[in-house]
């Protein structure tokens, strides 16, 4: 089992040296304290997703199955906490992320590829995306993107960041299983990083109980 | 016969019964957790469907789930396996009117036999001995007033319960009113139900139970008898048939008149109707279920009969083909249910990452199970592993080819119960065939751990 943690800064705008530091603080803060009570909090719920906010900051773990793409991400991250390991002084193993245990960090704008996220299937069913769903709408993190028809009950396909719409991975009317992907949500590009600004969304590691 | 049949379970019994499928030319389609995308049942399969996050609730147990997932992958019958929603009958109705076949008992007949004390009553009056026991518990004044009917020792058990899930041991009125409440808000927690009975406790008894199997058209045969009497807090560890405690006249007996009584209340498909023997051979009924159970492997290894794929059959409205003339019970066979728990640290259950795993061959071995080396166990469902079962001429046999195939099964990287299942066998009590419900509770697991050890 893996634990997947996003931790993203919601105050973005600044680029000073000061609240960078803070910025540093805040996630140490969030890796030390936060984390450890969340991932129990998690793992004991059932849930599959938690998400807390504290100030201008929200964590937000997901429990996702071990696959494929969460092992490309574990060694993703690995690469990002080797490159990046001056930022996280003073830690707990316990919140670093190893690759060999699967424990996998989702880290925004840490990547030299093109940031590609899609929204996926809520349930088992029959998926019609909204009528005037088109590549290259913007869509905000919550809307409904398209639904997915459950024994004649729909349920909503909603984007899971802010973004713009990219292309369709599944047709309507096509038969869907959970948690299929079902339309690439691209990322605005970054705005370009100055020197210090790479410490936000930096990686703070995660852990996971299996 | 059906066209495609939606799984509709994991862990071992997904793979079984895609083999029956197979064997029967019969497509399939698992139906898998978020969490079982790696286990061995979707990964053999042609064809396979993620229904739902790790959190059964979510999955393996939501109607709407399971049966959308039957209807966009075009199968016409699910089947459920044992434990989630294979004795619901609210699941089966709902099956049946989108237009699916239910593998197993139809809604009425699981309606019918939905709660244990309506089926104690209802089979008693078929001519079955029930324990004594008590009508549904109004309050604690109404328990303590049948406790002294009835005389302790005795069991809180929930109605709703299963698998020896919930039960209380009570043996004075004192214990009984501190556990009263405890068990109530237990019950209702765990079954959705709180209501509860008393049935008073055999001190010394075995659990016999009888295989059964009834078509649409009344044709019923029995399978004889499985022995579960090695367990731990209810829960059967080794299963063994014939069981050593009864003569041959005794359990052809027993078997008879289980298989009269229950096709006579109209029971239908695959059942097994669950005993306690006393220490003067009486056996009270005590319970039916109304599925495929885990044991039933050592029941194929002595009679030959696939029964997955017989109760597929019945299923889908074919006779049986074969009357109680043409069944003969030959040899012994012994299950061992190989579980990631440790036997060194109060049975907790353990879960990790295979390494390697090598599984026994030679005469008369079996093992149904969902791993593979790598495959990582996920820690949200019960902590069977897999069953190795094993077969011989006679008994003694049997317990020196279980003996061998247990040193030769590998599991590595999680702790298991393969050793705890070797001191059993070697355990003198296990080898003169006296072994009583209550033995491992009693003695502890620990000396057999210890004598394994030596």
């Amino acid at each position: 089992m893996a634990a997947r943690t996003q931790i993203g800064n919601q105050s973005s705008e600044s680029e000073e040296a000061l609240q960078a530091q803070r910025d540093h603080d805040a996630i140490a803060g969030l890796a030390d304290d936060l984390l450890p009570a969340l991932i129990a909090k998690l793992a004991a719920s059932g849930l599959g997703e938690i998400e807390v906010r504290q100030g201008g900051w929200k964590a937000r773990l997901r429990m996702p199955a071990p696959s494929d793409e969460s092992r490309r991400n574990a060694a993703k991250a690995a690469k990002a906490a080797d490159s990046h390991g001056h930022a996280a002084p003073g830690r707990g193993s316990a919140v670093h992320a190893r690759p060999e245990d699967r424990h996998a960090v989702d880290v925004e704008d840490v990547s030299d590829e093109p940031a590609l996220v899609a929204a996926k299937s809520p349930a088992v069913g029959i998926y019609n995306p909204r009528k005037d769903l088109a590549v290259g709408m913007r869509v905000r993190s919550g809307d409904r993107i398209g639904q997915v028809n459950v024994l004649g009950v729909n349920q909503d396909v909603v984007s899971p960041v802010d973004g713009v719409i990219g292309s369709s991975l599944a047709e309507a009317g096509e038969a869907v299983e959970y948690g299929q992907e079902l339309v690439r949500i691209e990322l605005p590009e970054p705005e370009p990083p100055t020197s210090e600004a790479s410490v936000h969304g930096a990686p703070v590691g995660a852990a996971g109980q299996s | 016969m059906f066209n495609k049949v939606l799984i509709a379970n994991r862990g071992e019994i997904a793979v079984r019964i895609l083999r029956a499928c197979r064997a029967l030319g019969v497509g399939a389609v698992v139906a898998y957790s978020e969490a079982d995308r790696e286990s061995l049942a979707p990964q053999l399969a042609d064809e396979a469907i993620c229904i739902g996050p790790a959190d059964a609730r979510h999955s393996y147990l939501s109607a709407p789930a399971v049966i959308s997932a039957a209807i966009v992958t075009g199968c016409d019958a699910i089947h459920p396996g044992y434990g989630f929603l294979s004795e619901d009958a609210t699941f089966a109705d709902v099956v049946r009117a989108h237009d699916l076949e239910f593998i197993g008992p139809s809604a009425e007949v699981l309606e019918r036999f939905a709660s244990k004390e309506a089926t104690r009553r209802l089979l008693a009056a078929h001519g079955l001995q029930t324990i004594p026991g008590s009508t549904m518990l109004r309050d604690e004044a109404h328990a303590l007033e049948e406790a002294e009917r009835i005389g302790y020792p005795l069991l809180i058990k929930p109605s709703g319960g299963g698998g020896g899930k919930g039960m209380r041991l009570v043996r004075n009125a004192r214990e009984l009113e501190s556990t009263f409440k405890v068990s109530r808000s237990e019950a209702k927690a765990a079954f959705g139900d709180d209501s509860l009975y008393l049935e008073k406790f055999l001190e010394e008894n075995r659990h016999i139970e009888i295989q059964v199997a009834v078509d649409r058209f009344g044709n019923a045969v029995h399978m004889f008898e499985r022995d579960c009497s090695v367990q731990r807090r209810h829960q059967k560890i080794i299963e063994e048939t014939p069981s050593p405690a009864l003569s041959e006249d005794a359990r052809r007996e027993l078997a008879e008149r289980a298989l009269k009584a229950v096709s006579a209340a109209g029971y239908e498909n695959l059942g097994t109707l669950e005993f306690l023997v006393d220490s003067k051979g009486d056996a009270y009924f005590i319970e039916i279920n109304c599925r495929v159970q885990v044991e039933h492997a050592i029941t194929e290894m002595v009679t030959g009969i696939d029964m997955v794929a017989l109760q597929i059959r019945i299923a889908a409205g074919e006779p049986l083909g074969f009357t109680q003339a043409d069944i003969a019970s030959s040899g012994h066979a012994i299950e061992f249910r190989i579980l990631a728990e440790d036997p060194a640290k109060d049975f907790r259950p353990q879960s990790g990452q295979v390494g390697a795993y090598l599984t026994p061959g030679g005469p008369g071995v079996r093992m149904d199970s969902h791993l593979y080396p790598g495959y990582e166990i996920p820690s949200y469902y019960d902590s069977l592993l897999g069953k190795l079962c094993v077969w011989a001429p006679n008994r003694a046999e049997a317990i020196a080819r279980g003996d061998a195939a247990l040193r030769e099964l590998l599991v590595d990287g999680v702790t298991t119960n393969i050793e705890l299942h070797r001191a059993i066998l070697a355990n003198q009590v296990f080898i003169d065939g006296k072994v009583t419900t209550s033995l491992l509770d009693r003695v502890g697991s620990a000396p057999f751990v210890a004598a394994g050890n030596r």
